[in-house]
């Protein structure tokens, strides 16, 4: 972990030359701005909240193989006058494996929290994803698209997790001969409890600035 | 009548006699004296050498007749124990040739004697020039070779026609021989210019006066050096396409339409029945914008970035040749070529 944190350390530092370059390829950061919203329902009854997350993303690579880690915290404070206001922290680690050049596969676990006063709920999830590339602009600009779904789920609230599954699309905007690059992509996902006691539905769109990586 | 017929023979024997003395050249005068010399017969000698050299116009002894002529005069001259007459031939010798050395397998080493002395103290230098010299380049020089009788200082000058110094050569002594190079330029670092000049080699006494003078004219032509072609430009063939056809741009369009369409269904797909947030028609626009410019960019023709480069390297390449064409025709039109043509040597001053 010290490695690549200097690793990284020395991305950033570094003035533009091959040890750069070299680090970059095997490397990329991004950091952004989730805006989410929050949608509980049970039974006929529900709740909305909203607000902001912060997002980090590191992925690192090695031939076609990747390991891709985030972690996102955000505050959710209720659309409707009932909902009580709460913190949400996300976290997953994911191994990629990508067979074709516009097709990547990931799997992993992935830990999701709402922290409200009084009580956390704490959801367990493995999942299977599927990423598509596709470019609009070859070098510039590509677009994305990329489905989940949980091969198993865990939740500290009874009756327990039935499931869960998202998905997400958006956009990679990547300036000319720099490693720097942005994108915007919205994600939804959906997590159930047994016997739809109730459905747990994120929705975030993601503004991201990045570096390095392919 | 006897004695008329007797004066009349010697009449006709002295005419004749007369004429055929008048009809002696200085060659086979100064045979006769050498033939005389080694008679032993010195009065006779030097008469016959002191007729050889009297000759001129026609009737003069070349150069090398001459030296022989005064050679065998001053070895004549010692033998008649007549030593000032015997240096003053070799005096007139060594102005003439002042390499010359006597042969010691014909004059006895008290001639040889007397003309080392006598050449130790005269004050001449013979001058060798090459009757062409060109300098064309940088480097090139005419080369004079300069003979001294003797060790004494000298100045080595070229001038114009007209006596105006262009750039001294050399000043400082001279003994046997002395190289002395010209690189074709004045004493600014110009080239000189076509014209007449003068290579002048002054011998300097003890008291520093000038004792004696060569001058060898020298002409010289000044030729401009051709200069080299432009290097032709590389021919259109050689240049490959910098940039492709375009493509239709459907794909990219459909790609990001398709992106966008994917933003405006997940929620339905993941969270059935699920309207989704007004947010993400923000993901859709910018799809949607993304795949119009995505359809722009991709109709118009797409650079080739490999045929690009190797064509940037065919132009510099032809640039860099036009850059040494343009150095080397600068040079040559500022150095130029000189034929330096040398004439005969000329003694200026004798002492």
């Amino acid at each position: 972990m010290t490695a690549r944190i200097a690793a990284l350390l020395l991305a950033c530092t570094l003035p533009a030359g091959p040890l750069r370059a070299q680090v970059l390829q095997h490397l990329s950061l991004d950091a952004g701005v989730f805006r989410l919203h929050f949608r509980s329902a049970a039974s006929g009854v529900g709740e909305t909240l909203s607000g902001l997350a912060a997002v980090g993303r590191a992925r690192f690579f090695v031939g076609s193989v990747s390991l891709e880690t985030s972690y996102s915290q955000g505050h959710l404070v209720a659309d409707t006058g009932t909902a009580i206001a709460r913190d949400m922290v996300d976290g997953s680690a994911f191994l990629a494996v990508r067979p074709l050049s516009w097709l990547a596969l990931k799997a992993g676990p992935h830990l999701r929290a709402y922290v409200a006063p009084g009580s956390t709920e704490r959801w367990v999830m493995w999942e299977a994803h599927a990423h598509v590339d596709g470019s609009i602009i070859p070098g510039m600009l590509d677009a994305n698209v990329e489905g989940w779904m949980a091969v198993g789920s865990a939740v500290n609230v009874d009756p327990g997790a039935r499931g869960a599954r998202g998905g997400q699309a958006g956009l990679i905007l990547r300036l000319w001969r720099s490693p720097l690059w942005a994108r915007l992509t919205y994600v939804v996902d959906q997590a159930k409890l047994k016997n739809d006691a109730r459905t747990e539905t994120v929705e975030a769109v993601l503004f991201a600035v990045g570096l390095g990586g392919r | 009548m006897n004695r008329a017929a007797v004066v009349l023979t010697v009449v006709v024997l002295a005419a004749a006699a007369a004429q055929a003395a008048r009809a002696q050249t200085p060659a086979e005068r100064l045979a006769r004296g050498i033939r005389a010399y080694q008679d032993l017969d010195y009065d006779s000698a030097a008469a016959a050498l002191r007729a050889a050299l009297a000759g001129s116009g026609r009737a003069a002894l070349s150069d090398s007749g001459r030296v022989s002529a005064l050679v065998y005069l001053g070895a004549t001259e010692f033998f008649r124990d007549r030593r000032d007459s015997a240096s003053a031939a070799f005096r007139r010798l060594l102005l003439i040739d002042p390499r010359y050395r006597p042969d010691q397998l014909v004059f006895p080493p008290e001639v040889s004697s007397l003309f080392q002395d006598v050449r130790l103290g005269t004050r001449a230098v013979a001058v060798s020039a090459p009757p062409l010299a060109q300098i064309t380049a940088a480097g090139d020089q005419l080369v004079v070779w300069l003979y001294a009788t003797s060790y004494h200082p000298i100045d080595v000058t070229i001038q114009r026609a007209n006596g105006a110094l262009v750039r001294t050569l050399y000043q400082g002594g001279a003994g046997d021989s002395l190289p002395v190079l010209w690189d074709g330029r004045a004493a600014g670092g110009a080239p000189a210019e076509s014209g007449h000049y003068v290579l002048r080699v002054d011998s300097r006494g003890s008291d520093g006066r000038v004792v004696r003078s060569v001058a060898v004219p020298l002409e010289i032509a000044t030729l401009r050096g051709d200069t080299l072609a432009w290097p032709p430009e590389p021919a259109d063939s050689l240049f490959k396409p910098e940039h492709g056809a375009g493509g239709t741009g459907v794909r990219a369009l459909i790609t990001g339409l398709a992106a966008a369409v994917t933003v405006i269904a997940l929620p339905s797909l993941v969270a059935g029945g699920s309207s989704g947030s007004g947010d993400r028609f923000a993901v859709v626009g910018a799809l949607g914008v993304a795949g119009f410019l995505g359809f722009q960019n991709q109709r118009r023709p797409q650079p080739i970035p490999e045929n690009i480069a190797a064509n940037l390297a065919l132009r510099l390449n032809w640039q860099r040749q036009v850059d040494s064409v343009r150095t080397e025709n600068a040079a040559r039109r500022a150095n130029g070529r000189l034929v330096i043509r040398a004439g005969a040597a000329r003694i200026l001053e004798t002492p």
